[in-house]
């Protein structure tokens, strides 16, 4: 469960990014997050994987207050929580395995289980041939996949996603919005930001919309709620 | 796909305890000087010329520092006497002599003795010596100092000891050039410590920034650590065990490069310094030198790792 209480924040002098957001996604939910660039999503997601901290406000994560944490105690939280950056964040000089392999590596495991654990999540992702290649030479659908599988082979409890649609074709993007739909149906919650109306209409999840920092439309519905969508579509 | 939470199930970690994770730090350090290859060349041959540097430097001075003590032989006692001593009598002065501390050696000189080098001294003008017997030349003792007793203080301390032994006439010890020479010591040991740490400063100052450099080309691998939650243990560990590497691999191609310098043309340059031209040339570092530059290298890599990664690790 994410639950933010009046929270507003500024960057250094700047007029509020955020301003007095009260909001809570429930354990399980898919949640897109939307709105016109600059509206405050990207520093929304920050606060949740601290990041960033608020201005003022609170952000409590199953019930922790991140405000409360130490500084030590961040990796422990963001064991739990997925990333996908907008810009992927991959490291250019090492392979996909190794990249991939860096989530499982942080949290001790052995290297014989990193590598089943990672080959079966690229296998997953329909990139498992790429598997001792570099970033920089794939496709932009096939490193958003890398960083994917970076944020989900530790089954996460959370997963975010920052503009994950932003520079796909619409069969990628399809494709990606199946892999955080599986995820979801194993347990994680998913938040996504994104600002793509096409991608929120066909889904039918609850909806999260900001404008200059505040939140102007909540389209709450729990996934469950949400299943049959008027088109017919089934979720 | 079942439609339960499937959490997987975590596998036993296998690194844990220093030992295992201490492999794996050492090997992720390893791959990182593979996958870095510009870079760690870079640091590696910045610390290497900056040793190389150094090194030359502490060459030169330990061989002046060492040929200057050399020169330091020469400061000696004299003791001339009035009446040659009978036999008996320079046996006893002799040992009473050495019994004071910082004696290192005394030969006694004859009036016979003292003719007969005067002469060698004058070889070829010999018309100078008519009419000069051994009786108009003084018997003297020629008292040796130990090295470590050569201060102007201490060679003062040891005349008056001696001048307190009955039998020993007027003393002389050339007080004015041991004053000089010492000075001269002094002044030459400030200038090499004042040249060395402001070398060492500038050694530091090039080392850390190259590493600042390299680490900051790397902040992306930081940051990523970091969001993947890394513990800032984690994070670092592989940098400093890479600095360490690099540092220690920096000392020993420093040390190569100043044997090279050495055999091809250090070991001959003693008569380009002008002195001492029979024992011609420099001599290597010593041991201890060596393991110095050794433990200097690595702890450049260790401590320009450690300052850079407080920059740019934030977790
Ligand atoms: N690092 C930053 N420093 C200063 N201002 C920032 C920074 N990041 C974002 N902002 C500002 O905060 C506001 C919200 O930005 P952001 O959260 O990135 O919006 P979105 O992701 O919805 O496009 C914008 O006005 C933006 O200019
Ligand atoms: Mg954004």
């Amino acid at each position: 469960m994410i639950q933010l209480h009046n929270v507003s924040m500024s960057y250094q002098g700047d007029a509020p990014a955020l301003n007095d957001i009260t909001l809570k996604i429930p354990k399980g939910d898919f949640v897109f997050l939307t709105g016109q660039s600059g509206a405050g999503k990207s520093t929304l997601l920050k606060l949740i994987y601290a990041e960033l901290s608020p201005t003022r406000g609170q952000v409590l994560i199953d019930g922790q207050n991140l405000t409360r944490l130490s500084r030590s105690q961040i990796p422990l939280l963001r064991r739990n929580i997925g990333v996908v950056f907008q810009d992927y964040k991959l490291l250019p000089n090492r392979t996909v395995l190794e990249n991939v392999a860096i989530t499982l590596e942080v949290l001790g495991w052995g290297k014989r289980d990193i590598g089943r654990k990672v080959f079966h999540m690229l296998k997953q992702l329909g990139i498992e041939d790429k598997v001792n290649a570099t970033p920089l030479k794939l496709s932009g659908g096939q490193q958003q996949r890398v960083a994917l599988a970076r944020a989900l082979v530790n089954d996460p409890k959370i997963l975010i996603a920052d503009e994950p649609t932003g520079n796909l074709d619409d069969e990628n993007k399809e494709q990606i919005l199946e892999i955080f739909k599986e995820a979801n149906i194993r347990g994680t919650t998913v938040v996504v930001a994104t600002h793509d109306r096409r991608v929120i209409t066909n889904s039918h999840r609850r909806v999260i919309r900001l404008e200059k920092g505040r939140v102007i439309e909540d389209g709450g519905a729990a996934p469950e709620h949400a299943a049959i969508g008027e088109d017919g579509y089934e979720q | 796909m079942s439609n339960k939470a499937k959490h997987a199930v975590r596998p036993k970690l296998e690194q844990e305890g220093f030992f295992g994770r201490f492999s794996y730090f050492s090997s992720r350090a390893l791959a990182n000087l593979r996958q870095n290859t510009f870079v760690s060349v870079v640091t590696v041959g910045t610390i290497a010329l900056a040793l190389l540097i150094a090194s030359l430097f502490l060459l030169v001075y330990v061989n002046l520092d060492h040929m200057a003590q050399g020169w330091s032989d020469k400061v000696q006692v004299t003791v001339y006497f009035d009446k040659e001593p009978a036999p008996l009598a320079v046996t006893a002065l002799k040992g009473r002599i050495m019994n004071i501390p910082g004696a290192s050696k005394v030969v006694f000189v004859s009036q016979q003795e003292a003719e007969k080098r005067l002469r060698a001294r004058l070889k070829g003008q010999e018309s100078l010596l008519e009419g000069v017997t051994a009786d108009v030349l003084p018997a003297s003792m020629e008292i040796s100092l130990d090295r470590s007793n050569r201060d102007t203080a201490q060679v003062a301390s040891f005349v008056s000891a001696l001048k307190k032994i009955d039998g020993i006439g007027e003393v002389q010890y050339g007080e004015e050039w041991v004053k000089r020479f010492n000075s001269f010591m002094n002044l030459f040991r400030l200038m090499g410590m004042l040249l060395g740490s402001f070398l060492a400063v500038t050694v530091l100052f090039i080392v850390s920034n190259t590493i600042k450099l390299t680490i900051y080309a790397r902040k992306d691998e930081l940051e990523v650590l970091g969001l993947v939650g890394a513990t800032r243990f984690f994070i670092k560990a592989p940098f400093l065990i890479e600095g360490i590497l690099q540092g220690a691999l920096g000392a020993v191609l420093s040390v190569v490069a100043l044997l090279v310098c050495y055999y091809t043309f250090l070991k001959n340059a003693g008569n380009f310094l002008g002195v001492n031209p029979a024992s011609a040339g420099l001599s290597f570092l010593p041991p201890a030198h060596l393991a110095g530059i050794l433990l200097g290298g690595v702890l450049l890599g260790f401590i320009g790792s450690a300052t850079s990664l407080r920059r740019f690790v934030n977790v």
